[in-house]
């Protein structure tokens, strides 16, 4: 600090109003969420305290709660077993063989500049029944598998797979590029060193980008995570959680709970335990990193 | 409250230095904050005074400039504003949904407007009990308001004998019908029974029409529907009330022959496929664009299907919702009162906001009249509606006003806001799966007990 040659106040006044902002922005608003999830209270008229009987309620005896909860992680895992590994895949194979390839990763990228409402709207119209003229179904029907068509978006069995569908569709962009400027950035030289060492095409993968790769791999994963923990907007937009909470979400059921059904108090303690799987996915997920890459250092 | 949701939704994605889905999540909490302190930084004594400026905050719903209401909305706030140099009225236009949001998030803060918008009985009464509204008691007895009122309407508004809003709208439930897909079908008549329902359903299924159309992914849509149909098992009105009073249960069997009754219109396969991801507006416009032969609504409805495809040269019919089993009254509606203008209590110019309002209301009929969209309006309206050029559907709704003899209000405007959100979404699963009556009435009284205050 003293090679700044600026005074620690000069430093705290510099870094102050930021500072205040984010505890008040973030901190705050998560410490009185959970002061919140002890009330019983609709958020207009008089709260009373009940202890940690929302949280009680929460676990034992809301057959929404953990089947959202399950429905959230299944989000996850689809995005990090299966969205991750093909943009990283995609990613290789642009960077190996394709020579000017803005063009193509930016055309991956496009769905992620939509706005989710367009991009619901969109694929509800792809999901229609044939009847009303929806895509998937007419195709279906036209290869002579009139059997396998479904109202994707309101059969419960089906629903969530589809808009997991559309969340897979949407952000594989934006893990192509993050992954493929990964790629980018790893030197050239050490593949060249690796070629005169025998080891080229998808040894060199396994062997050089694989390891390299692995920050950057790490930040994919964590945004994934995170972000399909929060996944809202996509589900009130085409099924509104529905048809009776068949595509239920942590994000949707807190909304339900405490906006439409007028218990903010047991909407808080929702919410809390989102921020809490959230504070511990992200500490799982770096320390599973740490140790993967110690492996390769 | 729901803005701290929202930030610590949203916190929790910046803590991890991005988010991909919070953005929905977090907007309430942007448009949470601004309109409440226009009123507030308004001088703050409440002297009628008249050279004093004074600006009032009116919260209101007609946000669309295509919507004839948006038009008088602003006439009458400009005739006023000439009137009274010294007053001035901000409007904050929103789609109803935000409307609520904000108004919650507001009250939680207790920052109302000066005139906000509230829905009728139940959906009011968390307001009311915190005591956010001024009476208005004796504002609607000044110029003869009260009386230019539909009588009993405004029941839905009064608490413990005061009133606290005033409805823009009063309508009732009623299904349109396509002529020419009836007898594209072979069917005469429209039904009046709820079994020749179900078996012009099946002529309509038969010949490949749409038979009715419905946006069930606004839940509210069954609820209504399904509504009129206990309207009917149960002989008569008053069901919910009776589950108030400790009368009934659901387990009723006027309850669960109307879940009956109900399945067997969706098994008849009345409604469009994926019906559970339709809005309200892509169920009407199946109707109004002449896909689906049925269209079950209030009666708010009538102006957007008047100038719709569906009904050139006067092809869409209406008629009454029919007995079921030989029970109930047609003439007996789901009424549906509207939402209303209320006063913040806390207001800083409560005299001005009175005044205002009072002359808003009184002008209200007459305008609506004018731009055509006097069908379903709260107040008693003068006028030759024929001579002013209304169509012959619309006087069919409006000969239907004139038989009603009573009938009962949403399930969300009569139970508590929890046990209505159990209840949509049983009644949506209906829509998706054939259930067992008994176990969706044990739903719903488990659900009722479970949000007893």
């Amino acid at each position: 600090m003293n090679v700044l040659k600026v005074s620690r106040w000069t430093i705290a006044a510099f870094v102050l109003p930021c500072l205040l902002l984010y505890v008040g922005l973030v901190f705050a608003p998560i410490i009185v969420s959970f002061y919140n999830a002890t009330l019983n209270w609709n958020g207009i008229g008089v709260a009373k305290h009940v202890g940690l009987d929302n949280f009680r309620r929460m676990f034992t005896n809301d057959s929404v709660f953990w089947p959202s909860v399950r429905r959230t992680f299944m989000l996850a895992g689809f995005s990090m077993l299966v969205q991750l590994p093909l943009a990283l895949f995609v990613a290789i194979l642009i960077s190996r063989f394709v020579r000017k390839p803005n063009f193509l990763v930016s055309s991956y990228f496009m769905p992620v500049i939509l706005s989710v409402a367009v991009i619901g709207q969109l694929w509800k119209t792809i999901y229609n029944p044939a009847s009303q003229g929806g895509m998937i179904n007419q195709i279906l029907i036209k290869l002579g598998l009139g059997s396998w068509t479904h109202a994707w978006l309101s059969e419960p069995k089906v629903a969530i797979y589809a808009i997991i569908v559309i969340g897979l569709w949407q952000y594989l962009g934006y893990h192509i590029l993050i992954q493929f400027t990964g790629i980018q950035n790893i030197p050239a030289d050490i593949y060249e060193a690796a070629k005169i060492d025998g080891a080229e095409g998808f040894k060199a993968d396994r062997y050089i980008t694989l390891p390299m790769i692995v920050p950057i791999f790490k930040i994919s994963v964590v945004l994934s995570f995170i972000g399909s923990l929060q996944s809202f907007d996509l589900i009130m937009v085409t099924t509104a959680g529905g048809p009776a909470h068949a595509t239920d979400v942590l994000a949707s059921h807190m909304y339900n709970i405490s906006i439409l059904s007028q218990k903010y108090g047991y909407g808080s303690a929702i919410a809390c335990f989102l921020v809490v799987v959230c504070l511990a996915a992200t500490v799982v997920i770096n320390l599973l990193f740490n140790r993967i890459e110690k492996r390769y250092n | 409250m729901a803005g701290f949701l929202a930030v610590s939704l949203a916190a929790c994605g910046s803590s991890n230095n991005g988010n991909n889905g919070g953005d929905a999540a977090a907007s309430p909490s942007a448009s949470a904050s601004t309109p409440a302190s226009a009123s507030a930084s308004a001088p703050a004594s409440s002297s009628a005074a008249s050279g004093e400026k004074v600006t009032i905050t009116f919260q209101n719903i007609y946000p669309d400039p295509t919507d004839p209401k948006y038009n008088m909305l602003h006439k009458i706030v400009k005739q006023y504003e000439t009137d009274h140099p010294n007053v001035h009225i901000e409007l904050d236009s929103l789609n109803t949904d935000q409307q609520k949001q904000k108004l919650k998030t507001q009250a939680a803060s207790n920052e109302v407007p000066d005139i906000t918008i509230v829905n009728p009985s139940a959906q009011m009464k968390p307001y009311v009990d915190a005591g956010l509204f001024a009476p208005l008691n004796e504002m609607v007895e000044k110029n003869g308001l009260k009386d230019s009122f539909q009588s009993g309407i405004l029941d839905y508004y009064t608490f413990d004998g005061n009133l606290y809003a005033l409805p823009d709208g009063n309508n009732i439930a009623l299904l349109y019908y396509n002529k020419a897909l009836f007898k594209q079908a072979g069917i005469d008549a429209p039904p009046t029974t709820f079994e020749d329902l179900v078996a012009d359903v099946k002529k309509l299924k038969e010949k490949g029409i749409q038979p009715m159309a419905i946006g069930e992914k606004d839940t509210w849509t069954g609820s209504f529907l399904f509504m009129n149909v206990l309207l009917r098992t149960n002989g008569g009105p008053g069901f919910l009330q009776d589950i108030v009073d400790g009368k009934k249960t659901f387990e009723d069997p006027a309850f669960t022959s109307a879940v009956d009754a109900f399945e067997q219109l969706v098994q008849a396969g009345a409604f469009q496929e994926g019906a559970t991801s339709f809005d309200y507006n892509a169920g009407e416009n199946l109707f109004k664009t002449g896909k689906a032969a049925m269209y079950f609504m209030g009666s708010w409805a009538t102006g957007g299907i008047e100038v719709s495809d569906a009904n050139k040269d006067g092809n869409v019919g209406v008629f009454k919702f029919p007995t079921v089993g030989g029970k109930g009254d047609p003439n007996q509606f789901m009424l549906a009162p509207g939402s209303a203008f209320a006063v913040s209590k806390n207001s800083k110019h409560l005299p001005e906001t009175l005044d205002f309002l009072n002359y808003f209301m009184l002008n209200y009929p007459k305008e609506a009249f004018a731009v055509k969209g006097a069908v379903g309006v709260a107040q008693k309206v003068d006028g030759d509606f024929k001579a002013a050029g209304y169509s012959d559907m619309a006087m069919e709704v409006l000969a239907m006003f004139k038989d009603v003899k009573g009938g009962d209000i949403s399930f969300d405007n009569t139970m508590n806001p929890a046990t209505s959100q159990a209840h949509l979404s049983s009644i949506q699963n209906l829509f998706v799966s054939k259930k067992d009556a008994a176990a969706v009435a044990k739903e719903h009284q488990q659900a009722y007990e479970d949000n007893k205050e």
